[in-house]
């Protein structure tokens, strides 16, 4: 599908062949996918959430369906920074760009994490994930108050040269607020939005249908909401903006990068077509085509408002 | 990480595909059988399962239910010839909205396939003697092991069922040539009871090298599990989970195993040895 269409993008100063990413969290440590696609047929993924020591996960259950979303309590499960950097990397084909994802329970764990990550030549750029909703400490708690935030990713920005990526969570009331903060302490891009936090019971045991009893809840679900702070984010910073949230279709990537995103994530739909984001790209570039855009990075705010 | 059975072989690649209905019709107890063409089909071991969504290329935006769900390959092991495709029968139970869907697609339609995906159960030794045991849907995964089994080991099937008119698969079974028994808990076919009765002594007067297999529901698994410990006998089990990948990344279908943490079904599963799992722990 490349012919006409120029893909790159260029996202916080990380090149891309395509605005196509793929989710933390969503597309494990890469290789998993090998089977189904050219994983260089993407513009890249970011890997699944690294902590300083492998960590294990929530009891089951630790998933469940909901309309048009799923719900999940996995807990930051990993295989540790070590073995990713020893075994993971190496397992990936050279042309495929790899986004690291580091979590922690304080600034110094997410320093150390990203100062390790920084030494690898493979690693493209360090995604911070500000806003897991289902870990009880860490996280969130930083995603949520924007002190909290500011200090993390200024800690961070002082270890590495690597482009910097702050994740957000939706689950504030002023996302604005929380971009800007970012951007501020020096941030090189925004991604957003990790998952809404959620709950769902079953009324015939009259428990939680998750162990942890809250999750975090993904999927087409809550795309319009991921759209809106997209939106509201790309204009209230001047670093670009990568939109997450329940991507399944082209079109649903057209519609972040119309309202500002500079490249998106796809999630779930990893999920149930390994090979989305492949034909999530090829779409992208076919609707270039069809509606005359020479390069898909025209498509990046090219929202048409209504006259006012 | 707790390891699947030993002597497992290679799994085949998996694919992803858009699959034609050929059949879907009712079988016993309001379950479904259901056989797809799928193109380009790589083959499976026994016990292996596959990912499936109802909806073909049209309908790939359809977001609910928005998972595929996990089934057991029932029959079509063998791999389609280069360039064609394979029939390859699945057994559902509806279960929820997304399996009475798969149940209600018709021939001509399409459903969206990954896989073959997990492990498999460690091949019957030549010479050995094997004792399956499957209860509902679960028998689908123990027909190929049965079929493979049957051509250099004694193996012996015992298929339970509520009552005779629940009952799945018996006469596929019973074609493989294997000493093949039922029984219903009313007394309608078979013997009257639960599918485990009267196992502990029937593997305690086994001779020579012999190892229970066990597919269906959780407590049937596990009494078979509490049975083999009790005699002394080896015992393989494919259990079952919610999941919404099938190949090891949303790490959904976690159960816990002795050796402590969590163990994937899809990855490391579903096929396990029973003496590995933590039974108390499942969901």
């Amino acid at each position: 599908m490349s012919g006409a269409v120029d893909e790159r993008v260029n996202l916080a100063g990380i090149e891309l062949r395509n605005p196509v990413l793929t989710a933390s969290g969503t597309f494990g440590y890469g290789s998993e996918f090998s089977p189904f696609m050219d994983l260089g047929a993407i513009g890249g993924f970011v890997a699944k959430s690294l902590t300083l020591q492998p960590r294990a996960g929530n009891p089951p259950p630790r998933i469940a369906e909901t309309p048009s979303g799923m719900l999940n309590a996995i807990s930051i499960e990993n295989i540790g920074v070590e073995a990713f950097l020893s075994e993971s990397l190496s397992a990936l084909p050279e042309n495929v760009v790899v986004i690291a994802s580091c979590f922690g329970t304080e600034p110094d764990n997410y320093a150390e994490l990203a100062a390790k990550l920084s030494e690898s030549p493979r690693i493209a750029g360090i995604e911070i994930n500000a806003s897991c909703p289902h870990v009880k400490s860490g996280g969130i708690e930083f995603g949520q108050d924007p002190r909290l935030l500011g200090e993390l990713i200024s800690r961070v920005r002082a270890v590495t040269a690597k482009p910097l990526l702050a994740k957000l969570s939706p689950n504030v009331t002023r996302i604005d607020e929380m971009a800007r903060v970012c951007e501020g302490a020096g941030a090189d891009g925004i991604s957003l939005i990790n998952a809404v936090q959620a709950m769902e019971v079953d009324v015939e045991t009259q428990q939680p249908v998750l162990s942890n009893i809250l999750g975090g809840l993904s999927g087409p679900a809550i795309r319009p909401i991921a759209l809106r702070m997209v939106w509201q984010v790309a204009q209230a910073v001047n670093i670009p903006v990568c939109g997450i949230g329940g991507i399944i279709t082209p079109e649903d990537a057209i519609k972040f990068l119309l309202c500002g995103a500079t490249a998106i994530q796809v999630g779930t739909a990893n999920y149930l077509n390994p090979a989305a984001g492949r034909e999530i790209a090829e779409g992208i570039a076919a609707y270039a085509t069809r509606k005359g855009f020479p390069r898909v990075a025209d498509l990046i705010g090219a929202l048409r408002l209504p006259e006012a | 990480m707790t390891q699947s059975p030993d002597a497992q072989r290679p799994s085949p690649t998996p694919i992803r595909v858009d699959a034609e209905v050929l059949e879907n019709h009712r079988d016993a107890g309001g379950n479904h059988c259901l056989t797809l063409e799928i193109p380009g089909w790589p083959g499976a071991e026994p016990g292996q399962f596959a990912m499936l969504k109802p909806g073909g290329p049209e309908e790939s935006d359809r977001t609910d239910p928005l998972l595929p769900r996990p089934m057991a390959i029932y029959r079509g092991h063998a791999p389609a010839q280069s360039g064609g495709a394979a029939r390859v029968d699945f057994l559902l139970k509806v279960a929820g909205r997304g399996t009475r869907l798969l149940a209600g697609a018709r021939p001509g339609e399409f459903i969206h396939l990954v896989g073959p995906l997990g492990g498999s159960f460690a091949p019957i030794a030549r010479g050995s003697r094997a004792l399956l045991v499957g209860g509902g849907t679960g028998i689908a995964s123990l027909y190929e092991l049965a079929a493979r089994g049957a051509k250099g080991a004694e193996v012996e099937v015992i298929l339970g069922a509520r009552r005779a008119e629940d009952l799945m698969g018996s006469d596929a079974f019973e074609a493989l040539g294997v000493n093949f028994r039922v029984t219903t808990e009313d007394g309608s076919r078979g013997l009257a009871g639960r599918v485990t009765d009267g196992l502990e002594d029937a593997l305690a007067a086994a001779e020579g090298p012999t190892t229970l297999y066990a597919c269906g529901p959780t407590p049937m698994m596990r009494a078979c599990a509490e049975i083999a410990a009790r005699v002394g006998v080896a015992c393989q089990v494919s259990l079952e989970n919610t999941m919404a990948c099938g190949f090891g990344v949303c790490l959904g279908c976690a159960v816990p195993v002795r050796s402590g943490g969590f163990s994937l079904i899809c990855r490391a599963g579903p096929v396990y040895r029973a003496e590995d799992v933590v039974w108390e722990g499942l969901p």
